[in-house]
C-alpha cells in the first residue's frame, strides 16, 4: 500500500502558477498525508499510532520533554550523559542488552539529545513489536543507576566530546559562538557540556533527573508501521500504563533579551589551517511565520550552488572554499547561521564584507520568483523523501508533539512554507539580519612557530 | 576501499548515542533462532528476559524492470510508489581506474566539472535550474573506482525538466577553462582544509600503506594532476568514455517504464556509441611486512587508530565468510570491538571494523578514536580481539546473532528504495547471478564457525598488519613502539626524524 498521496491545493499551487520562471509550470504537485490516531494513557503518556502496511517494519520513538535547556549551572552536558545511561540496563534488561537485541534482530536504533528534547528510537522487523515495547517500557519504569555504569558512560561521552569538538579544527568555535550569542543559560551552553561538569555528575543527579523528567506524563510515544492499531494500543497500555506519573517538571524560562550591539570573538585554533568566519543572527522560535520566512531566506542566501553567497564568494570573488548555513529550528529563540572557510591568503574582513553586501542586496531588493520557488521545492522534496521510512515519521511526529503540541504538523508543515511570500522574506531580512543583531566568531590558525617539531 | 565516509565540519547541536549508520543489507528467508537465555558477553549483560520473536520475517524483494534504448543504452527501473519522488543515475562504466598513470584524477575532474557548463547552459544556469526545481545533481568518480556516476533526485512532477538538464550535463559538457581554473584553486584549498582533519590523515596514510602505488593508494587527487588539468583533456576523457554502450541508466521512484521510456528515448536515443577502450583492473599489491606508521598532529587530544590489511574482491568466494566475521568483530555496537573498547573499557565513543571489495581486493580494517593516554590500552584490546577472532572459534550464539542481524535487516531495507536499487546495480556491475540477492540469506545461513575462523586467519594477517595512528607523537610513539618500529610522518606525509618531547 502506498502512502496516501494528495494533490496540494491552495496557496502553494497558486503561488507556483503565478510565479514567472523560465521553467514550465509543474503539472500537479503531490504530497503525502499521514493518518494518525492519538491516545492518552491514564498516566499521561501521549501515544500516536500510524498504521501503515507498506513494509514489514515497525518503528517506535519516545521523546522526553527534556534537553540541555533544563540543565543547571555546573551540570552542563548532563541531559546527554543521562541519555547514555538509558542504555545501561533496567530491571529486566541488562547493560547494553537493549542495543544488543535490536541490532542482532535486524533492527536499528539510536538516541539523541539536543537543547530542547531527548529522543530514543528503534526500527525492527514487524514481528518484533513486543520486543520494542518491552525494552522501552522497562527502562521508563525501572532504570538501573550505579556508579560503575555512570563512570563508563562518562568516559564514552568525554570521548564523544573530544571526537567532535576538542580534536577537530574549528571545534571550539561553535561553542564560543553559542556562549556569545545567547544570554539565557538554557541555550548559552552546548549540549555536549564541559569536561569539568561531566566529571561532576553523580549517581544522585542521575536518579533525581530520572524521576523528574523520565515520567510517562513528560513523554510522547509514536509507533509507525505494520501493525493493527487496536492490538498495538492494547499492548502499549499493558506495557506502559502502570508506570506512575510524576509532578510536572518546572518550566524553563526561555526569555532571551533583545540584542543591541554586534558581538564578536576571535579564536586561535592550533588544529585549523584555514581561517573561518562564523556568523549568527538571533531570530525567532521555530514553527512561527517569521521562522518559515527565514528558512526561505536562508535557501536563497546560502542553499546550494545557485545561492547568492556561493555564486558571489566561491565563484565570482573566489574568496572561500566553501560557504553555507541554515536557519536553526528551536523551541526558544533560534538563529540564522552562516559559515565560510577561507582560501589561503584571503582576509576575513573581505569575506565578512562580501557576505554583508549580499545581505544588504536582499534587504533592499528582496528575492526573485525563482528563489522563492527553489526554497519551496527543495523543502518539499527533502520533506517528502524523509517520509519514506517509518522511523523518520515516528521521530518527526514525537518531536513536533513535544515541541509544539502538534502531531498534525506533519500534514501542515509544507503549507506553512508555501504561505511565505517574497515580501515576508524581505521583511525578515530587514528585521533580523542587522549589524547590531549579529554574532561573529573568527577562527584563525594558530601560528606554529618554534614549537613545531624538526623536520627532515 | 577506504572505510572513510565523511568529514565532520561544524559542531552539531545534536548529540547521539552512536555515530553509527546502519547500512541495510538484504535478506529473504527464515533462519534458526538462538534460544533466549542468559549469555556471557564481554561489555554487556544479557539477561534474556525480553520477548524476542524467533522467526526471521520472510521478505520478498521487489524486482527491477529492464529495457534498452535504440542506441543500446541499458535502462534499469525499480518502481517505488511510496512517495512522489525519483532518483536517476547514469553509471558510466569507466572511472578512476581508466586514468593514465601520470594523470591520476582525470575521471574525477571530468565528473566534477560536468555541471560547470554545457553547449547551451552556463554553470550558473545549471545551478539555478536544478535548484529551482528543488532537485539535486551530483557527479563523481573515485581515484580507484571503475565507474563514474551522475545522480539526480527530484519531485516526480518535475521529471521532464530534471531529465532535460541531466541529459544535457551527461552528454554536452563544455568544460569551460575559466571554470576549470576556479575548480583547481578550490581543490588545492580543500586539500589544505582536509589535512586539518585527523580521520582524513589516517585514511590517507592507511590506503597508502596497503596499496602503495595502486590507484587505491590515494584518497585525494594529487596536486600535480590538479595543476595540469585542461579543458581539452577533460573533453577527450568524456568523449572516449561517456558513451551509451559504456553506460547504464538506473532509475528508482514513483514512475513507470511505460511512461518514461519515450522520454528517455528522446533524451538519450541519439547519443552516439563509441569505441571504448577496455580498462585493465590493476591487482592490489601482495601484502608486505607489518608496519606501524604514526602521523604527528601536535595538539591532538585523541589518537586515531586504524589496523588492517587487504581483504577480498567483491565477488570472492569468501565474501559471506568475511561478512559474518566482520559482523561479529566490529560491524556495529553489538559487536566485539564496540562492546570491549567502549562498553567495557570506556576508551572511546566507538570502535568498529569494516570491509569492502571492488574488482580488486578491498581492505579489512578496524578503527577507533581514543584519548591519548589510553592509546596503550586500546592497542592492547585491538590486538586481543584481532588475535581472538583468529585463534578461537566464535560461539554458536554469536554466529546465530550475526546471521539474524544480517538477514533480519532486509525487512528495513524495503523502506529504502535507493538502497534496493544500489544492490541491483551491484549485481549487474559485478556480473553476479540474477538471483544473487534472493539467495543471499541462504549464503549467509550456510556460514559456519569454521568458515569465520578461516576468513579471520586469512584476512587478518598479523604478520602483515598495517597500523596507522594519528595523534600527538610525543606521547603515542613510545606506546606504539611496543608493537614494532614506529615510522613517524608529518601531516604532509614527510618522514620526521625527531619528535618533540612531552612538555608537561
Amino acid at each position: 500500500m502506498r502512502l496516501k498521496q494528495q494533490f496540494l491545493t491552495g496557496l502553494l499551487a497558486l503561488s507556483l502558477v503565478l510565479s514567472a520562471t523560465a521553467l514550465a509550470v509543474p503539472k500537479g504537485e503531490r504530497t503525502v498525508h499521514v493518518d494518525y490516531k492519538e491516545t492518552k494513557l491514564k498516566n499521561g503518556l501521549r501515544v500516536i499510532t500510524v498504521e501503515d502496511h507498506s513494509a514489514p517494519v515497525i518503528a517506535i520513538d519516545i521523546t522526553y520533554n527534556v534537553g540541555s535547556r533544563n540543565e543547571r549551572q555546573g551540570r552542563t552536558g548532563f541531559a546527554h550523559l543521562f541519555e547514555h545511561m538509558m542504555f545501561k540496563g533496567s530491571e529486566n534488561v541488562g547493560t547494553g542488552e537493549h542495543f544488543y537485541l535490536i541490532f542482532n534482530n535486524g533492527g536499528t536504533m539510536n538516541g539523541t539529545t539536543n537543547e530542547d528534547r531527548t529522543t530514543y528510537f528503534e526500527a525492527l522487523p514487524a514481528n518484533q513489536l513486543d520486543l520494542a515495547l518491552f525494552l522501552e517500557s522497562d527502562r521508563m519504569r525501572s532504570l538501573v543507576i550505579n556508579k560503575a555504569n555512570l563512570d563508563n558512560q562518562r568516559n564514552a561521552v568525554q570521548e564523544e566530546r573530544r571526537l567532535g569538538v576538542d580534536n577537530q579544527p574549528y571545534g571550539q568555535s561553535g561553542e564560543i559562538q553559542q556562549a556569545l550569542l545567547y544570554d539565557n543559560f538554557a541555550y548559552k551552553h552546548t549540549t555536549i557540556g564541559s569536561m569539568e561538569d561531566l566529571n561532576a555528575a553523580s549517581v544522585e543527579d542521575v536518579a533525581a533527573f530520572f524521576k523528574m523528567y523520565y515520567a510517562p506524563n513528560n513523554a510522547v510515544l509514536t509507533l509507525v508501521g505494520d501493525f493493527n492499531t487496536a492490538d498495538a494500543l492494547k499492548k502499549i497500555k499493558a506495557s506502559f500504563e502502570a508506570i506512575p506519573s510524576q509532578p510536572t517538571p518546572p518550566a524553563v524560562d526561555m526569555t532571551e533579551p533583545q540584542q543591541t550591539a554586534e558581538r564578536r570573538a576571535t579564536v586561535d585554533d592550533a588544529l585549523a589551517r584555514l581561517p573561518q568566519v562564523d556568523l549568527a543572527f538571533k531570530a525567532v522560535p521555530g514553527n512561527t511565520p517569521d521562522f518559515y520566512a527565514l528558512q526561505v531566506l536562508s535557501a536563497a542566501l546560502q542553499g546550494g550552488q545557485s545561492s547568492r553567497l556561493y555564486q558571489s564568494l566561491v565563484k565570482d570573488k573566489q574568496l572561500v572554499t566553501n560557504v553555507g548555513g541554515f536557519m536553526d529550528e528551536k523551541r526558544g529563540v533560534g538563529a540564522l547561521y552562516t559559515s565560510a572557510t577561507l582560501k589561503p591568503g584571503v582576509k576575513t574582513a573581505d569575506v565578512e564584507a562580501a557576505i554583508y553586501d549580499e545581505i544588504e542586496k536582499l534587504k533592499k531588493d528582496g528575492i526573485a520568483d525563482w528563489e522563492l520557488q527553489k526554497a519551496k521545492n527543495t523543502t518539499r522534496r527533502n520533506f517528502i523523501n524523509g517520509m519514506q521510512s517509518s522511523l523518520s515519521r515516528a521521530i518527526q511526529m514525537s518531536v513536533w508533539t513535544v515541541y509544539y503540541n502538534d502531531p498534525n504538523l506533519i500534514n501542515t508543515r509544507l503549507d506553512k512554507v508555501a504561505a511565505v511570500t517574497k515580501e515576508d522574506v524581505q521583511r525578515v531580512a530587514n528585521k533580523y539580519l542587522t549589524a547590531t543583531n549579529r554574532t561573529v566568531v573568527i577562527t584563525m590558525p594558530k601560528p606554529k612557530g618554534a614549537t613545531t617539531a624538526a623536520k627532515q | 576501499m577506504s572505510n572513510f565516509t565523511k568529514f565532520r565540519n561544524k559542531v552539531s547541536a545534536l548529540v547521539v548515542i552512536f555515530a553509527f549508520a546502519v547500512m541495510p543489507v538484504m535478506a529473504q528467508q527464515r533462519g534458526g533462532a538462538p534460544a533466549q537465555q542468559q549469555q556471557s558477553v564481554v561489555g554487556a549483560d544479557i539477561k534474556g528476559r525480553a520477548p524476542v520473536n524467533k522467526e526471521i520475517l520472510k521478505v520478498k524483494l521487489p524486482k527491477a524492470e529492464e529495457a534498452t534504448l535504440s542506441n543500446g543504452l541499458r535502462v534499469v527501473l525499480l518502481e517505488s510508489h511510496r512517495v512522489p519522488t525519483f532518483t536517476m543515475q547514469m553509471v558510466i562504466l569507466s572511472g578512476g581506474l581508466s586514468d593514465p598513470a601520470d594523470y591520476r584524477g582525470l575521471a574525477t575532474f571530468t565528473a566534477s566539472l560536468l555541471r560547470e557548463g554545457t553547449a547551451t547552459r552556463k554553470s550558473k544556469d545549471i545551478a539555478e535550474q536544478i535548484d529551482t526545481l528543488g532537485a539535486t545533481l551530483v557527479a563523481n568518480s573515485g581515484l580507484s573506482s571503475f565507474t563514474s556516476n551522475i545522480t539526480s533526485s527530484g519531485l516526480v512532477e518535475n521529471f521532464d525538466q530534471v531529465l532535460d538538464i541531466f541529459a544535457d550535463v551527461v552528454r554536452n559538457p563544455k568544460f569551460p577553462q575559466e571554470e576549470i581554473d576556479k575548480y583547481k584553486q578550490r581543490q588545492i584549498a580543500q586539500l589544505q582544509f582536509l589535512r586539518s582533519n585527523p580521520q582524513f590523515l589516517a585514511a590517507e596514510r592507511f590506503q597508502r600503506a596497503v596499496y602503495g602505488e595502486h590507484p587505491a593508494g590515494m584518497i585525494f587527487t594529487p596536486v600535480e594532476s590538479i595543476k595540469k588539468i585542461t579543458s581539452a583533456d577533460l573533453a577527450r576523457f568524456h568523449s572516449t568514455y561517456y558513451r551509451p554502450n559504456n553506460a547504464m541508466l538506473t532509475i528508482v521512484g514513483d514512475v513507470t517504464l511505460k511512461e518514461i521510456m519515450p522520454k528517455l528515448e528522446k533524451a538519450f536515443g541519439d547519443w552516439q556509441k563509441g569505441d571504448v577502450p577496455a580498462t585493465k583492473i590493476p591487482a592490489a599489491p601482495e601484502p608486505g611486512a607489518a608496519r606501524i606508521q604514526l602521523i604527528d598532529r601536535p595538539g591532538s587530544v585523541q589518537t586515531v587508530l586504524q589496523l588492517g590489511n587487504l581483504g577480498i574482491e567483491r565477488t570472492n568466494k569468501d565474501y559471506f565468510a568475511v561478512l559474518v566475521m566482520n559482523q561479529i568483530l566490529g560491524a556495529g555496537p553489538a559487536a566485539r570491538l564496540f562492546l570491549n573498547l567502549r562498553e567495557k573499557n570506556g576508551y572511546t565513543y566507538g570502535a568498529y571494523s569494516n570491509f569492502g571489495g571492488s574488482k580488486f581486493r578491498g581492505t579489512v580494517v578496524s578503527s577507533s578514536e581514543v584519548r591519548t593516554d589510553v592509546t596503550e590500552g586500546a592497542m592492547k584490546e585491538f590486538m586481543y580481539e584481532l588475535k581472538r577472532i583468529r585463534d578461537e572459534k566464535v560461539s554458536p550464539v554469536e554466529l546465530e546473532n550475526a546471521k539474524r542481524a544480517l538477514i533480519g535487516s532486509f525487512a528495513l531495507s524495503l523502506e529504502q528504495p535507493n538502497a534496493l536499487l544500489q544492490n541491483i546495480v551491484t549485481q549487474k556491475l559485478y556480473d553476479m547471478p540474477a538471483d544473487y540477492w534472493d539467495t543471499y540469506p541462504q549464503m549467509v545461513s550456510a556460514i559456519t564457525a569454521d568458515d569465520v575462523q578461516r576468513a579471520a586467519q586469512k584476512y587478518i594477517d598479523l604478520n602483515s598488519l598495517q597500523v596507522v595512528a594519528v595523534g600527538d607523537a610525543s606521547k603515542a610513539r613510545e606506546v606504539l613502539s611496543k608493537y614494532g618500529t614506529v615510522e613517524v610522518f608529518d601531516a604532509e606525509g614527510q618522514p620526521m626524524t625527531e619528535v618533540k618531547k612531552p612538555t608537561q
